[in-house]
């Protein structure tokens, strides 16, 4: 089994697999069909994720649970394994992970064998080199990411009244979520290139009469453009409907992610992603008591134990919770000291 | 008589060519460029990648590269490489 990352609400450690009876109605932010769960890493998305989808299904809402997050931790805490197809875990719920580079790998597949079909042998070993180049450049997992989940939106969800997203840290879902108005600005720059040529052909067709050859009536290179642009355009429809979608956010109550949160919040709003809800994790209770203390330690010297064991080559250094965040040069130069505490 | 209607028939066809030249082939030589001009500019924005320019559709555009394969070799040569570009399709 994987090492479980990302799970940030530890509390209760394994999460209830048949939820029979939830007290009280569903929380508003879960009234949609499309649930993005985002925020920055380490904060329990995943957990709050899952935990929510298994909150619809409890509700008999047919739910599907995506995680698009490398980490794939979605698998490590429902303690099943997952793949790029839903599974049914218990009754009205169903997950799956989605990976990148499987994807990426897909689509380049998908698209050289379109390209066999239609294209003279002797260019063929060349377009393939071309293609492979683009399977490693920059952005392809990314898109082909993007390319499944807008699958997910359209087709594949179709059977499912819920789908909750667990999504990558906040910097990659900002963009993936951005891609479909950046690309479909793109694309559309393409189709207004593709008809002025296709203009211009038709009046050289014309003046040349005989002398120059004749194109088929439907360019197929516009056709592919264009049904390219309408699924951005439909992607970004499903994502800015606020009936219909809304982004939760994740943040543990500290200084770091809710800078970041704060920053998320605005540029979704810049793209029309409606925001459902923030949703504060691990908040300590009204008045600690002792007990819980005794545990959350009980939880940690666990955890510990793991450290040593799986890094246990390394030097390893513990360095205390403080009561205040260190913030400022005095207070970083006082945990400086405490650095050189080995174990 | 024949001869005559012959020598009409020529001279008829050679102010048409004139008319041709003069007039219609400069104009049709300024279709065919401008056509050119923007099929290449068409490439330029769905295919910079081959020339090492970036391009955030460069995943989408894979899928019209066997439409507009044969188109590349021309391409070039007009963009004013003898040879293929490195990185791109090693079309000669």
């Amino acid at each position: 089994m994987a090492p479980p990352h990302g799970d940030g609400a530890s509390a209760g450690g394994r999460l209830p697999l048949l939820l029979d009876h939830l007290p009280g109605d569903l929380p508003d932010f879960l009234d949609r069909r499309l649930l993005f769960f985002g925020g920055k890493g380490g904060v329990g998305k995943t957990t709050l994720a899952a935990a929510s989808a298994l909150g619809l299904a409890a509700r008999r809402q047919r739910t599907l649970l995506v995680s698009t997050d490398p980490a794939h931790s979605t698998g490590d805490i429902l303690q099943v394994q997952l793949g790029s197809e839903p599974r049914a875990v218990v009754a009205d719920f169903w997950a799956m992970e989605i990976d990148p580079a499987v994807e990426a790998d897909r689509y380049i597949e998908s698209v050289k064998r379109r390209i066999s079909e239609s294209v003279a042998p002797r260019l063929l070993d060349e377009i393939e080199r071309q293609i492979d180049i683009a399977r490693v450049s920059p952005g392809a997992e990314e898109a082909a990411l993007f390319e499944r989940f807008t699958k997910i939106i359209e087709q594949e969800g179709e059977g499912f009244e819920r789908i909750v997203f667990d999504t990558a840290p906040t910097g990659q879902t900002l963009r993936l979520l951005s891609l479909p108005e950046l690309m479909s600005t793109w694309i559309g720059g393409l189709i207004s290139r593709r008809k002025k040529v296709t203009a211009m052909g038709r009046m050289w067709r014309n003046v040349a009469g005989s002398s120059a050859t004749e194109a088929s009536e439907e360019d197929p290179v516009l056709r592919a453009l264009e049904e390219r642009r309408a699924r951005f355009h439909r992607a970004r429809e499903a994502l800015t409907d606020a009936r219909m979608t809304a982004f939760v956010f994740v943040l543990v109550p500290e200084r770091l992610p809710i800078w970041e949160t704060e920053k998320a919040v605005g540029a979704l709003s810049k793209y029309g992603i409606p925001v459902g809800a923030v949703l504060v994790n691990q908040v300590l209770p009204a008045t600690p008591t002792e007990e819980f203390l005794v545990r959350r330690k009980e939880r940690e010297a666990e955890h510990l134990a793991r450290i040593e064991r799986v890094l246990g080559d390394w030097p390893i250094v513990r360095v205390p919770l403080l009561e205040r965040d260190p913030v400022g040069v005095d207070a970083l130069q006082a945990l400086a000291a405490r650095l050189a505490t080995r174990v | 008589m024949q001869g005559w209607l012959e020598r009409l028939r020529r001279a008829l066809r050679a102010a048409r060519d004139i008319y041709e030249g003069v007039y219609i082939a400069p104009y049709r030589s300024t279709i065919h460029r401008e056509y050119l001009r923007q099929r290449d500019l068409f490439f330029l924005l769905g295919f910079s990648d081959l020339l090492g320019v970036p391009n955030p559709v460069q995943f989408y555009t894979l899928e019209l590269y066997p439409e507009l394969i044969e188109q590349f070799h021309e391409w070039h040569l007009r963009m004013g490489m003898e040879q293929a570009p490195e990185g791109g399709f090693r079309c000669c």
